[in-house]
């Protein structure tokens, strides 16, 4: 598909071409930063992660409380109510671990999938009864500096740097997370409880505290994600903001890039937002694509991921182990 | 679960089976207040329309019965085969203004299945190639891509305002609209029997729990993952067909982005919280989930009731998806049987057995999903 997609743009820069690139990317951070959380868990507990998208909402539904000062709250500086937004998601995806995860260890992986299932919609139910402004959103990282909204133009398609800082963010942390895996104690620790758990209780490794440290990452992930996505023009804090749209996308990006690669989660990410932005704007040199008004870009994504699927499953940059 | 049966335990059970025959006239009084409840309360004006919608609902799981319970897969995308027989009965007949014709209206009602049956076969035929977990995706994505791409064509969805869909003068009443989705009902239970009881049935379980055994004993893995898939389809059609009719018209917004997604949840929920590879369990889950929906006047009236209407009012979206997320972790966390192995018994009992909390074949459905075939 992406291939395809290259080849119009080298000889047709008549047709604005310019701009779904620079959305695509932006637009494929926010999958790649989702993404990152979905191939945590699945390389450490080989399952799918349904909550991940809530815990990114709680996350920026914390910060936004706290730095709008809702209520009884204090009103803090954007940065320690960043933190306290951290805290909550780690927190929440501790707790899931703990209460939902735990109970469960061996029953199978599609039970624990539905589980997670649960969780996402007990989350969304219990972040709509809290009063809070809901269509609010929080403030993007020119605010927080009071700069200028725009980093640049280019050739009249403006790059904003929040788009700058999520691809920024997710390069370090697929990279920071990539080197936590390969070269960190805990990191191999969390690949051999993945691999064999009773081979890796053998030696030592406490298996419990292993899934708690994964999952705590997760969240401290889908943290970090929901900060920097709940932010205008698209994003806000409301209710299941991530799981009905950007969830589903970020998992067809995980495939892609390879459900055990880190780094595939970014390349994935970034391609599929690409993906989704050429279908979406001129879709005429993808005959089946022009043909239906609404859906192209999810259509692109469907295709996308069967074909991965099919004849490549373990993605781009994904390892069987 | 099964129940050690020493020989002196063997004659009591068939003494007291042999004294329980003799008592179908209990069984038939005990009956009768269920069968009151299920044909007469609906006739009271503020109730049919809800009953239809609970009839609809135990449709779509009986469909997910048999996908998730009998072949062990799970389908995040279930709202796309229900739409799409709204969308084929809808579009078939388009009543414009005047009610439906009786004839059109029955191959309104076949067409929505035969059209759902074979989108699932399409789909399962590329999509049940692929292993394990990774169909949970393939169906998730499915889901939203074909409501969002095929739903909203102007051409199918009536330019957008919606292709009206007016019942036949013979069931236009809300009450008859009610007997009419109870006797679709029937037809869904009675193929769930049929798949369950039939060699399929018995080659469907036997690849949920081992593939690999059943495929050594001659079963054919994809075939039968592929009828199995497409019967879930064509009966979760059957249910768009009915629910076409029941809002009287197709719309594309009930099944596309939001709403589409929370009803394909609630369709998983509604399948586990009633207990896998049960039926009984399913389809009271799915009554309840029916009532507990946002546009159940049940719950608004329990509402106005204690003081709450208007928080109820603001956010009753989130309050049906709290419901359906506490059974559901509470199921798979503490009772993975489910409803169905609460009601067991007694449906064992209406079905001519004594009356025994031990009961010898139950959690047979305990097993659903734990098989090899779906570990990832």
């Amino acid at each position: 598909m992406h291939e395809s997609v290259l080849a119009a743009s080298s000889f047709s820069v008549q047709l604005n071409l310019l701009s779904p690139l620079i959305n695509g990317i932006a637009n494929g951070a926010a999958y790649g930063l989702l993404g990152l959380g979905l191939v945590l868990l699945y390389k450490s507990n080989r399952i799918f992660n349904f909550a991940q998208g809530e815990f990114a909402t709680i996350g920026a539904i914390a910060t936004y409380v706290f730095y709008a000062g809702t209520g009884v709250l204090p009103k803090l500086p954007f940065f320690l109510a960043a933190l306290i937004g951290l805290i909550a998601s780690v927190g929440v995806a501790v707790l899931t671990e703990r209460l939902v995860i735990r109970p469960m260890f061996d029953r199978a992986k599609v039970i624990l999938v539905v589980g997670t299932v649960g969780v996402a919609l007990l989350l969304i139910g219990v972040e709509g009864l809290l009063p809070y402004p809901k269509t609010q959103a929080l403030p993007s990282i020119s605010d927080v500096f009071r700069v200028r909204p725009f980093v640049t133009r280019i050739d009249q398609v403006p790059v904003l740097d929040q788009d700058v800082a999520m691809v920024l963010m997710l390069a370090v942390l697929a990279v920071g997370a990539f080197v936590f895996f390969r070269y960190t104690r805990t990191g191999t620790a969390i690949l051999a409880v993945s691999q064999d758990a009773t081979a890796a209780r053998v030696v030592g490794i406490s298996v419990e505290r292993i899934s708690m440290i994964s999952w705590a990452i997760a969240g401290l992930l889908g943290g970090v994600a929901g900060i920097l996505l709940a932010v205008p023009p698209a994003g806000s804090v409301t209710p299941g903001a991530f799981t009905g749209t950007t969830l589903t996308v970020a998992f067809a990006a995980a495939v892609l890039g390879g459900m055990t690669s880190l780094p595939g989660a970014f390349v994935g990410g970034i391609l599929l937002g690409l993906i989704e932005a050429f279908a979406n704007s001129d879709a005429s040199f993808v005959p089946l694509l022009s043909r239906v008004q609404n859906g192209q870009a999810e259509l692109a994504v469907f295709l996308v991921l069967l074909v991965v699927l099919m004849f490549r499953p373990r993605g781009l940059l994904g390892q069987e182990a | 679960m099964s129940v050690s049966t020493p020989p002196v335990a063997a004659t009591l059970g068939l003494r007291d089976q042999a004294r329980s025959q003799r008592r179908v006239g209990v069984r038939v009084v005990a009956a009768l207040p269920l069968v009151a409840l299920v044909l007469l309360l609906p006739a009271h004006n503020g109730y049919a329309s809800i009953s239809a919608y609970a009839a609809i609902f135990v449709m779509v799981g009986l469909s997910m019965n048999v996908l998730t319970g009998y072949t062990g897969q799970i389908s995040l995308g279930h709202q796309a085969f229900v739409g799409l027989g709204a969308l084929t009965t809808a579009n078939l007949i388009n009543t414009g203004t005047t009610a439906a014709d009786p004839f059109m209206f029955a191959v309104g009602m076949v067409m929505s299945a035969a059209a759902s049956g074979a989108a699932a076969l399409l789909l399962g035929a590329v999509a049940l190639r692929i292993r394990g977990l990774y169909l949970a995706l393939v169906t998730l994505v499915f889901g939203s891509v074909f409501a969002d791409a095929i739903f909203t064509l102007p051409s199918l969805n009536g330019e957008d305002a919606g292709v009206k869909a007016y019942r036949p003068t013979f069931i236009s009443s809300d009450y008859r609209f009610y007997l009419f989705a109870l006797a679709m009902v029937a037809v869904c239970f009675y193929v769930d029997i049929c798949v369950r009881r039939t060699k399929i049935g018995r080659g469907l379980v036997a690849l949920r729990d081992n593939e690999l055994v059943a495929s050594a004993f001659g079963v054919n893995v994809l075939g039968y993952k592929l009828l199995g898939f497409t019967i879930s389809g064509a009966i979760a059609g059957l249910a768009g067909g009915v629910f076409a009719f029941w809002t009287q018209q197709f719309s594309d917004k009930d099944f596309t982005a939001a709403a589409g997604f929370n009803m394909a949840l609630t369709f998983v929920v509604m399948v586990v919280v009633g207990g896998l590879a049960n039926r009984v369990g399913v389809m009271a889950a799915a009554v309840f989930f029916a009532l507990v929906s946002p546009i159940s006047p049940l719950m608004a009236a329990i509402a106005q009731h204690t003081g709450w209407l208007n928080f109820y009012t603001d956010h009753k979206f989130y309050i049906s998806n709290l419901i359906g997320a506490v059974l559901l972790l509470q199921t798979v966390i503490l009772n993975p049987g489910g409803l169905g192995q609460v009601l067991r018994p007694f449906a064992r009992w209406f079905a001519g057995h004594p009356f025994s909390l031990h009961d010898p074949d139950g959690g047979s459905g305990v097993g659903a999903m734990e098989g090899s075939s779906v570990r990832a």
